[in-house]
Parts: C-alpha cells; structure tokens; sequence
C-alpha cells in the first residue's frame, strides 16, 4: 500500500480522455433529448424540424469523436476495454451490497470491497455505454445516410434498435451516471476539470488503482 | 509545471491481444459487409425482377393509356358524367400535401 504524504494530487484521466468525455456530453445530451422529443413529437412543425437537425448535428459529433478518440488513442480505449471485461470477485461483492450507496442511506453497516479506477456500477456502465454507443452510431448512420440503399428490413430493425438501445442508454446516463457522478464530487471536478484527484481519496475510492497503476511522476 | 505528483503507468498491448482485437474487428466488419452487400444484391435483384414483370404487363395490354382504360370509360357511362366533370373533381381530386419537412 502506498504511503502519501499529504494533498498529492493523481493524474486520474489524461487530456485526451476529458476531451472525449466533454465531446460525449456536449453530443449524447443534446440528441437524448431531441430523440426524446422526436418520440414522443411534443412541437409544432418548425420545432421538430429544429428537433431533428440538432438530434443529427449531436450525432455527427458523437460519431466523429469516437472515431478520433478509438484511431488517435487506442491505449486507453483497450485500458478501458480492460477494465470493463475484467470481473473478480470483488465486483460480485460490490454488485450484492450495490456499491454500498442504499447501506449508506439506511444507516446499516457496509463494508465496499477494494476497487480498480472503476467501480462495478461503472464497469456495468462502460459495457453498455461501448456497446449501445457502437450500435446507435451504426444504425444512426443507416437511418441517415443509407435509408434509401438498405432493404425494408435493414431499415426496420435499424429504427427499433435505434429507439430501444437510445431511449435505455438514455434513461441509464441521465438517471444514473448523472446524478452518481455529481455525487461522488472529486471524480466530476477531475473529469470535467484539470483531471487530477486528491491521492487520499483516490486511496479510499479506488485501492487497487493506487497500490497497482500508478506511478511517481519524474 | 506539473500539477500532480502521479500519474498512471502506460498501457501494453500484447502481442495475443493485438491480433484478438484485430481478428475481431476484422471479422465483424467482414460479416456485416458481406451481409450487408448481399441483402443490396437481392434487393437489387428483385426491383429488377419487378420492373421486368411490370413491362411485360405492359406489353400484352392491348391499350396502353390510362384515359383509354376500357373499365374506367365503362365506369362513366354507367354513372353518366365524364372526366373533369364536377363530379369526378368531387370524387377523385387530391390535395397535394408537402411532406419533405418533417
């Protein structure tokens, strides 16, 4: 176990990774909400025509910053592929007492097993974000560039995937990852800010991450 | 100057997982281009089927004009009124509706 002296502070997430991560935000929110709006067709003509050009500028976005970030950096994306595929039995402790979060509120005692940089709320996170992501910029794309080359059915099940997999991922960020990442304050101060962490708190919220990944800087 | 005092290791690919990731992509995009190229070719295939059917209708039709379509002309002199008549304006008039917005 490292010891820290004091305040250290820990380069949690680099440059690039918080570059993404404010892309992801300033595009999945914007087209959440107007795929919301789109559903559930609330406006008048002009508002959903308005509704639809930021629901597809959101999703270019969205595109063109996962393709950068996957071709420039690979590193992280097979770090995070890492971490999100890697269960011990930890994480099946983790899973049963749920992070801990309703001990917490009921006043009952708890005891979190040590964690990795993620948690296993976010490693189950990740899996459906990678993997909801890849399908809503797919069958964006069909829907909005191949709808008249692709057959009925392709384009049938492109919208209901669309639909289900955009309206689950949305309900999952917007009423989980939201409101727990505002909660645990420090981690939304480093990914929306200089990306450093307080090295006591990393110490208690992720152990394994400081016993094992990190190293001093030269 | 730096603001912190760690950072995390780097990340090494190993040779097993550089060619498991590789062999994976390769595969999923393999499939999906051939299945994706395959259901155009048949979509391709049966426009033009149709197209074939449709002409070839066509062809054995004795008369060709919708205005000479011999139902049609028995339909107006059975009901007595005649094309462009009020009637048929009543009747079989659309209005057009502009649907390239939303």
């Amino acid at each position: 176990m490292k010891k820290f002296k004091g305040n250290e502070r820990i380069l949690h997430h680099k440059l690039p990774t918080r570059l993404f991560h404010w892309c992801l935000v300033l595009s999945f929110l914007p087209a959440g909400f107007t795929g919301l709006i789109l559903f559930f067709r609330p406006l008048g003509d002009a508002g959903m025509n308005l509704a639809m050009q930021v629901h597809i500028v959101g999703g270019m976005v969205l595109f063109i910053a996962c393709a950068l970030f996957f071709l420039l950096c690979p590193g992280r994306v097979i770090a995070f592929w890492r971490e999100i595929t890697t269960w011990t039995d930890d994480d099946y402790a983790w899973m049963k007492i749920s992070g801990g979060y309703i001990h917490k509120l009921l006043l009952l005692e708890y005891e979190v097993p040590p964690m990795n940089k993620l948690n296993s709320g976010q490693k189950m996170m990740g899996v459906m974000v990678l993997v909801g992501t890849i399908l809503l910029i797919l069958t964006g794309l069909v829907l909005y560039i191949a709808l008249p080359l692709v057959p009925k059915e392709i384009a049938f099940y492109a919208d209901r995937i669309h639909l289900v997999v955009g309206i689950f991922l949305f309900m999952c960020i917007v009423g989980g990852h939201i409101p727990l990442g505002i909660y645990n304050w420090p981690e939304f101060c480093s990914m929306f800010g200089d990306g450093t962490i307080n090295a006591r708190y990393a110490q208690e919220h992720h152990p394994l991450w400081t016993k094992h990944e990190i190293k001093e800087t030269k | 100057m730096k603001r912190y005092s760690y950072e995390e290791k780097g990340v090494k690919i190993s040779r097993r997982e550089f060619l498991g990731f590789v062999g994976v992509v390769s595969a999923f995009l393999w499939t999906g281009a051939y299945t994706m190229t395959d259901l155009i070719v048949d979509r391709t295939k049966y426009i033009k089927m149709r197209t074939a059917g449709l002409y070839q209708d066509d062809e054995k039709q004795a008369k060709r004009q919708s205005h000479n379509n011999q139902s049609l002309l028995n339909m107006y002199k059975s009901l007595n009124f005649h094309p462009m008549s009020p009637l048929a304006e009543e009747l079989f008039h659309t209005h057009y509706v502009d649907r390239s917005i939303l």
